[in-house]
């Protein structure tokens, strides 16, 4: 019998045909993985043929829910998108959070995998009759969200559609997957869809998912709830996100022009704390968030703009651009053409730089010049003009056009590093060059350390090695039972916590204990994915410029990231890991993930 | 290894006082742990109180280290040694200063120390008419040497200092560094609390002028800088209306972020506060 919180199975779509097939998931995969990050990488190692190209037909997308989805636990209607990214040539798992979660989940299935590739531009729609295809040639080019209002016009109500934009469509491969205006956004999945020629994915719910003991899931959630207003959540809720900007401007971890330092002395007229007096138009929340950490801002012309730090470090500090209406248009140019705006940002950044040392024939392209980031974006959208050799990313770019440009390429593992400088967040320098998906802040999580007071965040250690172990283990729980990583200030045990709210939802006698091995073993799982798929030990490891150019900070202080702490922490990590020197788990550790 | 030190000779008598001067309290902390802290902010190496055997302590943050004066009552170089040898291998240079320094500004011992990694073996201010050995750099090689003045009974600074290079600093070599100068005119630095007046002297001087700045949902209305007086982070937090914990957190001068309100300010420093959770 399926455990409570899960209907015991995926639905493989073949997005040529919409053939589907049932793949069971039995409760000892379900309760080693739990659900989305974790349970789609199982999915991953079970289904994705080895080296396998992300972006050919038989590469393998999964929409991957979990056992939380549908209950009236806060920040639980989320989905992670996993598969192999045509940016980093790894595991890479996007989560969101909309209502898309709970139909698509409520379709009967605790994961939607498509494979295969359909000859003509379409949508796939997934309901209680299971899978079939509709043409969606009129939605080509479209903008995700105007693909999203017009195939729910077409379709009638109780659909719930996924949609990607014209990067998608053009394979930029750093594009999103989106839904009522969220982004699965990290990764290039909107490009693995877009290869797959599926405009859309439509979910309508028709089955109904049982908790174990409803009564304590109810009583969770109203304890969580009440919790989700309190001081750890003051931050999102009151200012969102982009709280972090004028306060990382001032301890010197905003990242700006491509790295070159970490202040931005224009920084105020940027600031939410600006902003939000200026600007507020309204807040809001994802489905099932009690937090609301979205604030949507008047921009120019009348628009309206969802505004979120990275996006505005991205597109702002990072090409130099201080003018706020300027980034609230390239953000809101990111959501129409369906871009990551972190490596949007990121490779736009890079190649100012590569223009102005003349590395590229683009003397257009200049830090602090708005409309130069407005052009890229159309550019990389397009893949026309320079931006044929930007929608490939920083690393693949910085191959082509040499020069020295890798040395001040921001990836890790290909992935554009998020706005939080390495140098002066130390811990973070090992999360970003040691995860899975690349230079990513989600799955790593190791700022927390740093910001913590516990140790000195510009010297990294012993001390920041266990805090990074900690944080990604973290991490890896909440994205896949799922929460929202913005409450996890609220839990002051949280794998003990965590499984009290597993254990309610499934019936399972989950502990925290148990939950700490499941951290490990999805980490781990991760990892063994891109082995699997031609992962290097040099894969970990930081860009030149963090691991050669010093910074000081406002108090005179130096922060140097040299390549022997880095490699001592990294050493450590691995040790903390059960990883040998050069990062590779032993045969043991592997046969005990059950994936085979 | 690195290259600065801290060491605070907290053993003395305190005959003068008649209480014990580690322990006595100015704005807030104790003498001991503002001079302590004071250390720790300026150094990258471990800080080290030497103390007489047995001697009860104030409260100091967990990363000072403690180390026993074995011989008691034989004055400064007797504790240099004892310090010196503490820390001697885990840094090349280390500040060492009397517990009973309440205006001791961290850009002085910067300053000396400087100086001393110049390539002097001691970095000795001549301040306020007088050398100030207890407010004064030493390379931590020096160790043996200064064990060896105590095995010989020669217990004043000077015969160490007749057996190494000493870099004199007089106050106009001491004001060359304008961040000093500025924030220290009358390097008030090396006023120490002998005696009861002394120490009611300093107690009725305020509390350093520092700068504070609320960021994000902290700032509730009070967006840049203030000025308030506080003598620790607690005190600059208290002025801001908040208190630090697992949600907010300080930065000192835009370096080392803390939790710790006992950690010292000086006159010139600036407190930011923010939310210590920074997801994005």
């Amino acid at each position: 019998m399926t455990a409570g919180g899960y209907f015991g199975r995926a639905l493989v779509v073949d997005a040529g045909s919409a053939a589907a097939e049932v793949l069971p998931l039995g409760d000892d995969v379900l309760r080693a993985y739990i659900g989305g990050a974790g349970l789609g990488t199982w999915l991953l190692h079970r289904l994705a043929p080895p080296g396998t190209d992300p972006l050919a037909p038989e590469a393998p997308l999964a929409f991957v829910f979990s056992p939380l989805v549908g209950t009236p636990l806060t920040t639980s209607a989320k989905f992670a998108v996993v598969a192999k990214s045509p940016l980093t040539g790894m595991l890479n798992d996007a989560l969101s959070s909309s209502h898309f979660a709970i139909s698509g989940k409520l379709t009967g299935n605790d994961a939607i995998v498509l494979r295969g590739a359909c000859p003509r531009p379409s949508a796939l729609l997934i309901d209680g009759d299971g899978a079939r295809l509709a043409d969606a040639a009129d939605l080509s080019g479209l903008p995700a969200a105007e693909a999203e209002r017009r195939l729910r016009e077409r379709l009638g109500r109780g659909w719930r559609i996924a949609a990607i934009g014209p990067a998608g469509e053009r394979g930029v491969r750093y594009a999103t997957i989106s839904h009522d205006g969220r982004h699965a956004g990290r990764g290039g999945l909107g490009a693995v869809l877009g290869a797959k020629r599926i405009k859309a994915v439509a979910v309508r719910a028709a089955a109904k998912v049982a908790s174990a003991d409803p009564e304590a899931v109810l009583a969770a959630a109203r304890d969580l709830r009440a919790r989700s207003f309190g001081p750890a959540t003051a931050k999102y809720r009151e200012l969102g996100t982009l709280a972090n900007l004028l306060a990382f401007n001032a301890i010197s971890t905003l990242p700006t022009r491509n790295f070159q330092a970490a202040t931005f002395a224009e920084a105020p007229q940027l600031a939410a704390e600006e902003l939000a007096q200026l600007r507020t138009v309204t807040r809001s929340s994802c489905a099932s968030c009690t937090i609301g950490c979205e604030h949507i801002y008047a921009a120019r012309g009348g628009k309206r703009a969802r505004v979120e730090y990275e996006n505005v470090f991205a597109l702002g500090p990072m090409c130099g651009v201080s003018d706020p209406d300027a980034v609230l248009a390239a953000s809101g140019r990111c959501d129409e053409l369906g871009l990551d705006t972190i490596s949007a940002g990121g490779t736009i950044a890079w190649a100012m730089e590569c223009a102005e040392r003349g590395l590229i024939d683009a003397p257009w392209l200049r830090f602090g010049d708005a409309g130069a980031v407005l052009r890229a974006l159309d550019e990389i959208g397009a893949r026309q003009g320079l931006g044929e050799l930007l929608a490939e990313g920083t690393r693949r770019a910085a191959g082509r056009v040499g020069g020295g440009s890798a040395a001040f390429a921001l990836h890790v593992k290909g992935l554009e590093l998020p706005g939080y400088e390495p140098r002066t967040m130390q811990a973070m320098a090992l999360g970003l060059a040691v995860n899975s998906r690349g230079a990513d802040h989600n799955r790593s999580g190791a700022y927390e350390a740093d910001l913590s007071g516990d140790h000195d965040r510009l010297a990294g250690g012993d001390a920041h090695v266990a805090a990074a172990v900690e944080t990604e283990d973290r991490a890896a729980v909440m994205d896949s039972l799922i929460l929202c990583k913005f409450l996890r200030g609220v839990f002051s045990d949280p794998f003990t916590e965590w499984a009290a709210l597993l254990a309610a939802v499934t019936g399972w006698d989950t502990t925290g204990a148990e939950l700490r091995e499941t951290a490990s073993r999805i980490v781990l799982a991760k990892r063994a994915f891109n082995i699997r798929e031609g992962w290097r030990p040099e894969d970990d490891w930081l860009p030149e410029r963090l691991l050669s150019e010093p910074l000081e900070v406002a108090s005179g202080r130096v922060a140097r990231l040299t390549p022997d702490r880095l490699r001592g922490m990294i050493d450590g990590y691995y040790a903390a890991r059960g990883l040998d020197r050069a990062g590779r788990p032993d045969p043991a550790a592997l046969n005990a993930l059950q994936l085979s | 290894m690195p290259n600065s030190a801290g060491i605070v000779l907290a053993g003395g008598r305190s005959s003068r006082m008649g209480t014990p001067k580690a322990a006595l309290e100015w704005h807030g902390s104790t003498l001991l742990r503002r001079t302590a802290g004071i250390l720790s902010r300026v150094t990258d190496g471990p800080v080290v109180v030497v103390r007489a055997p047995g001697q009860p302590l104030p409260a100091l943050p967990p990363a000072v280290e403690i180390a026993d004066d074995p011989l008691e009552g034989l004055g400064p170089v007797q504790g240099l040694a004892a310090g010196l040898a503490a820390v001697a291998g885990r840094a090349e240079i280390a500040f060492v200063c009397s517990t009973d320094l309440p205006f001791l500004h961290p850009a002085f011992a910067r300053r000396v120390l400087r100086a001393a990694a110049d390539g002097a073996d001691v970095a000795l201010p001549i301040a306020r008419g007088h050398p100030q050995p207890l407010a004064a750099a030493y390379r931590t090689s020096l160790a043996p040497a200064a064990a060896r003045l105590v095995r010989e009974q020669r217990l004043r600074p000077a015969f160490l200092f007749d057996e190494c290079r000493v870099a004199r600093l007089d106050e106009a070599a001491l004001r060359e560094d304008p961040i000093l100068a500025a924030l220290d005119p009358d390097l008030d630095s090396v006023v120490n609390v002998n005696e009861p007046a002394d120490y009611a002297e300093a107690r009725a001087r305020p509390a350093p002028q520092v700068t504070i700045q609320r960021f994000g949902t902290l700032a509730d209305g009070h967006r840049g800088p203030q000025q308030v007086r506080a003598a620790t982070v607690a005190a600059a937090a208290g002025a801001a209306g908040l208190a630090l914990d697992r949600h907010v957190v300080a930065a000192l001068n835009g370096d080392q972020i803390t939790r710790d309100g006992d950690v010292p300010l000086a006159t010139g420093d600036t407190v930011f506060f923010l939310a210590a959770d920074a997801g994005g």
